[in-house]
């Protein structure tokens, strides 16, 4: 993907309010059947060592300035890599009154903010199986093809 | 255990060997029963909407676009794959896959949509509902034919003139 | 069947003080008590009849009866009883007497009735508690007439709890790696000990009482509850399922309940493998952390062979379940569990060998048996504190009373305790999974018609990994029209103030974690920007 990802990704996990499933998930990545660490993914203990952030949950408000905080923090050039359904769309409580509803429309205030990002990665699942973050982490450094794409069918 | 007996890890160690999966340079460890994304299928989709009323994140929504078209949109990126959408179908026409390889860096790539026609009233040309459905309808209940093809305010009017005449003229309204 | 001698001591008893209204229907006894009168109630069934504390729920029902209504829950465990006392109040004066200084584990959810409904307390002190800082008084998103998607549109600042002038603050959170969940602690240190702890959660608040009583409806509602907790969310969906068949006296078919069962058993398995890697993650034997995971993963693959999911299970709906075992999963099953038991057994007695592990357990984050009653705390946290309560033997649910199976308690109360506790869990789940699958009947797994009356109240408990799982339902039409949760790491944070206190820093990681929190449960609801005063603790993430 980008020349500068081609070596070891270091991670930062936020979580914004998931319910816990997608993180998990993330640290069994990390662990004998997985091991992400074979591709460089590291996670790391701060923001400012990361090259990109993985965001769980849909954003709740309690949290939603921490983490404009966090990934202000996050040197240039960003990554930002939404999972789960709450990350990339809201998930079930996409409309409640104490979420914002998801990656996108976080995106819009950060760039009401000022705070640019780089690259936007989405990955789907409810939860996220461990093989589908590694899948995306292939897909960042290019050793898989994407392969989800817009469909509209016309019933006749 | 005596004092070095932790050291026993290395025998638990030898024992289990190397578990880590190559994936994705080999098939992943997904199990039969897996669920996985959806998969609409355009020629039996009559877009009824009962996957729509059944989705509990709202993944699947139907809503009326320019001119006669009812449109069925599913959003991968908010589904949770529960499948329920697949239990309601009246028609089977959502399949489950156990697809999970759907990380992408372009949000729109998760968007998918049927386009169904919707029917125009023969009495006042209003639309409503979907021509497919119209077709489905009239399959499963041949006697509603004199009905099916207004649109459910005219349906309405219909029904009460000919309660009208049953009665001998005289108006309900 | 609970005895009749116990239901008239409680009529006798609440008739005696004052209650203006007794039934009794199944397992729970109802009680309708003024306000004036509600604190003498509650000192009788805390103290003298000694029962537990469940929970409490502010609903509003203007459109009724044109009142606020509080319910507190209590449980008599030992006779399988939950008691619902329920008072009044009018919604332009919406003041009940507080009973947190009789019964201290009432604190947090009358804190959250004021948040969320908007009931005043009298005689205690009352702060803004779940909700942000900023949110605006007198928006009460429990309300029925506050819209479920009204988002008022809040400002993007932070805060810090409170300034102490003589403690060094050691902020832990809300991005801290030892949590994987945005929580806030605040340690107050003195060299290296603990004087006070501050606790600001609710970063998960997500509104999902609200909005099951909105936009959802029965069925999906199965599906929000799964998403309460990733962890332990088919707890949740068990709780929430049985709770409306109870109230609309639903027949679940009996494979139905073995399945339910069945899974159950094998969520709590992967939870406290989970818990057991975490734990040595903390205490920096990373080697015990990779074997429990390794081990867990069988787990989840039979987990998603039974069910279609690794986690979220989705199978449940009200009235049975979705998916059926067959021989060739009950095989397969059986198998799994062999694999996990031999491993798993070998696992802990090696890791229990490791000296520097057990001298780190045994003796730290100290719960007294007494400050564990008067808390009401829960699951293995009670059980690790000499409290003898599970609910799956006290009041039995699914198909838990074909099994059996000892509740392991021990005294200590510390780390150690609670260690033993959870592996002693994990073989017992084994074992109770083992005779229900040999007990597995025949059948239907969905029951037929589903009827649900509305109006009709119910409340039934499930004992997570975690401690017991609390939920409450008025039904309403189409959907509930109040549904509370009270999750077990609700009742047993509290707990954490006394455990951290003349604690080493060091042991405060491993202890926060002790309890298992799983904040997404409690809170269904902060990057502090450290100045050069404080100190951060980080050790690594796990």
């Amino acid at each position: 993907m980008s020349r500068f990802l081609k070596k070891s990704i270091w991670i930062f996990h936020l979580n914004t309010g998931s319910c816990n499933a997608c993180d998990i998930e993330i640290l069994d990545v990390l662990t004998p059947f997985f091991d992400a660490e074979r591709f460089g993914v590291k996670l790391v203990v701060s923001p400012r060592h990361a090259d990109a952030i993985l965001m769980t949950g849909p954003v709740t408000i309690e949290s939603l300035p921490k983490v404009v905080n966090a990934i202000e923090a996050v040197p240039r050039p960003r990554i930002l890599i939404a999972m789960g359904s709450c990350g990339v769309g809201g998930g079930i409580w996409h409309d409640t009154y104490s979420t914002i509803g998801g990656v996108r429309e976080l995106l819009k205030i950060l760039e009401k903010r000022g705070i640019v990002v780089d690259h936007v990665y989405y990955i789907p699942g409810c939860p996220i199986r461990p093989e589908a973050i590694i899948y995306a982490i292939g897909l960042i450094k290019g050793l898989v093809k994407k392969k989800a794409k817009m469909k509209v069918k016309t019933a006749e | 255990m005596g004092k070095l007996g932790f050291v026993k890890i290395l025998v638990i160690a030898a024992e289990a060997g190397r578990v880590t999966r190559k994936y994705p340079y080999e098939p992943p460890l997904v199990s039969s029963d897996f669920r996985g994304k959806i998969e609409i299928d355009e020629t039996k989709c009559i877009g009824c909407g009962s996957c729509v009323l059944a989705c509990p994140p709202n993944a699947l929504v139907m809503s009326d676009e320019g001119e006669g078209y009812r449109v069925l949109k599913y959003f991968v990126g908010r589904c949770i794959f529960c499948w329920r959408c697949i239990d309601v179908c009246p028609v089977d026409a959502i399949k489950g896959t156990r697809e999970f390889e759907l990380a992408t860096d372009n949000v729109e790539d998760l968007d998918e949509a049927v386009i169904h026609k919707r029917a125009s009233c023969t009495e006042c040309n209003g639309l409503y509902s979907t021509v497919k459905q119209k077709a489905y309808v009239m399959e499963k209940a041949p006697i509603t034919e004199n009905y099916v093809d207004k649109c459910p305010e005219c349906r309405r009017n219909k029904l009460l003139r000919a309660f009208e005449k049953r009665r001998g003229g005289e108006s309900l309204e | 069947m609970v005895n009749k001698q116990i239901i008239d001591n409680y009529r006798e008893l609440a008739l005696s003080l004052g209650a203006s209204d007794f039934a009794h229907s199944g397992d729970t006894v109802y009680i309708v008590v003024d306000r004036e009168r509600l604190r003498g109630l509650a000192e009788a069934l805390y103290w003298k009849k000694n029962c537990y504390f469940r929970t409490c729920a502010a609903t509003d029902e203007t459109k009724i009866n044109g009142f606020l209504a509080l319910y507190h829950i209590f449980g008599d465990d030992r006779n399988g009883l939950n008691i619902v006392v329920k008072t009044y109040t009018e919604p332009n004066n919406p003041v009940i007497p507080s009973i947190s200084d009789i019964v201290p584990a009432a604190d947090w959810c009358e804190l959250e009735a004021y948040d969320l409904v908007g009931v005043e307390f009298s005689g205690r002190k009352l702060y803004r508690f779940m909700l942000p800082p900023t949110w605006p008084k007198g928006l009460y998103p429990l309300r029925k007439d506050t819209p479920y998607n009204y988002r008022p549109g809040l400002p993007v600042s932070g805060e810090r709890i409170s300034e102490s002038p003589v403690s060094a603050v050691v902020p832990v959170g809300p991005y801290h790696p030892a949590l994987h969940e945005p929580e806030y602690f605040e340690l107050y240190v003195e060299g290296e000990k603990v004087v006070d702890v501050k606790y600001r959660g609710f970063h998960v608040h997500r509104g999902i009482e609200k909005l099951a009583e909105t936009r959802m409806t029965y069925q999906q509602i199965n599906f929000l509850a799964e998403r309460i907790c990733g962890i332990c969310g088919f707890e949740h969906s068990v709780c929430y399922a049985q709770t409306v068949e109870k109230a609309a006296k639903i027949d679940v078919p009996e494979r139905a309940l073995f399945i339910r069962s069945i899974v159950l058993e094998v969520e709590r398995i992967h939870s406290h493998l989970l818990w057991i890697g975490v734990a040595a993650h903390l205490l920096g034997y990373d080697t015990g952390f990779m074997h429990s995971w390794r081990i867990r993963e069988l787990v989840m693959y039979l987990a998603e062979l039974l069910t279609g999911s690794r986690k979220t299970y989705g199978i449940n709906l009200i009235g049975g379940v979705r998916k059926d075992i067959n021989e060739e999963k009950k095989k397969k099953i059986l198998e799994t569990l062999e694999l996990v038991e031999k491993d798993f057994k070998k696992l802990v007695d090696t890791m229990l060998g490791v000296p520097e592990l057990v001298k780190r357990l045994k003796g730290t984050g100290i719960l007294p048996r007494e400050e564990a009653r008067k808390l009401s705390v829960v699951g293995p946290v009670a059980r690790g504190s000499g409290l003898d309560r599970d609910i799956r033997r006290d009041l039995p649910y699914a198909a838990y009373s074909y099994a059996e199976f000892k509740v392991p308690v021990y005294d200590d109360g510390d780390n150690l305790s609670r260690l033993l506790v959870r592996v002693d869990e994990v073989l017992g789940s084994i074992s109770i999974i083992r005779q229900l699958l040999d007990q597995l009947p025949r059948g239907e797994i969905m029951a037929e018609d589903i009827e649900i009356p509305e109006g009709r109240i119910a409340t039934s408990s499930v004992e997570a990994p975690r401690g017991e799982n609390v939920h409450f339902i008025i039904t309403g039409r189409g959907k509930p029209y109040r549904w509370r949760i009270r999750a077990p790491t609700y009742q047993n944070i509290p707990a954490l103030k006394i455990m951290l206190e003349g604690e080493n820093l060091a042991d405060a990681p491993l202890t926060i974690a002790s309890i298992d929190p799983c904040f997404s449960c409690t809170d269904r609801i902060y990057v502090i920007r450290g100045g050069n005063r404080y100190r951060m603790i980080l050790p690594r993430r796990y």
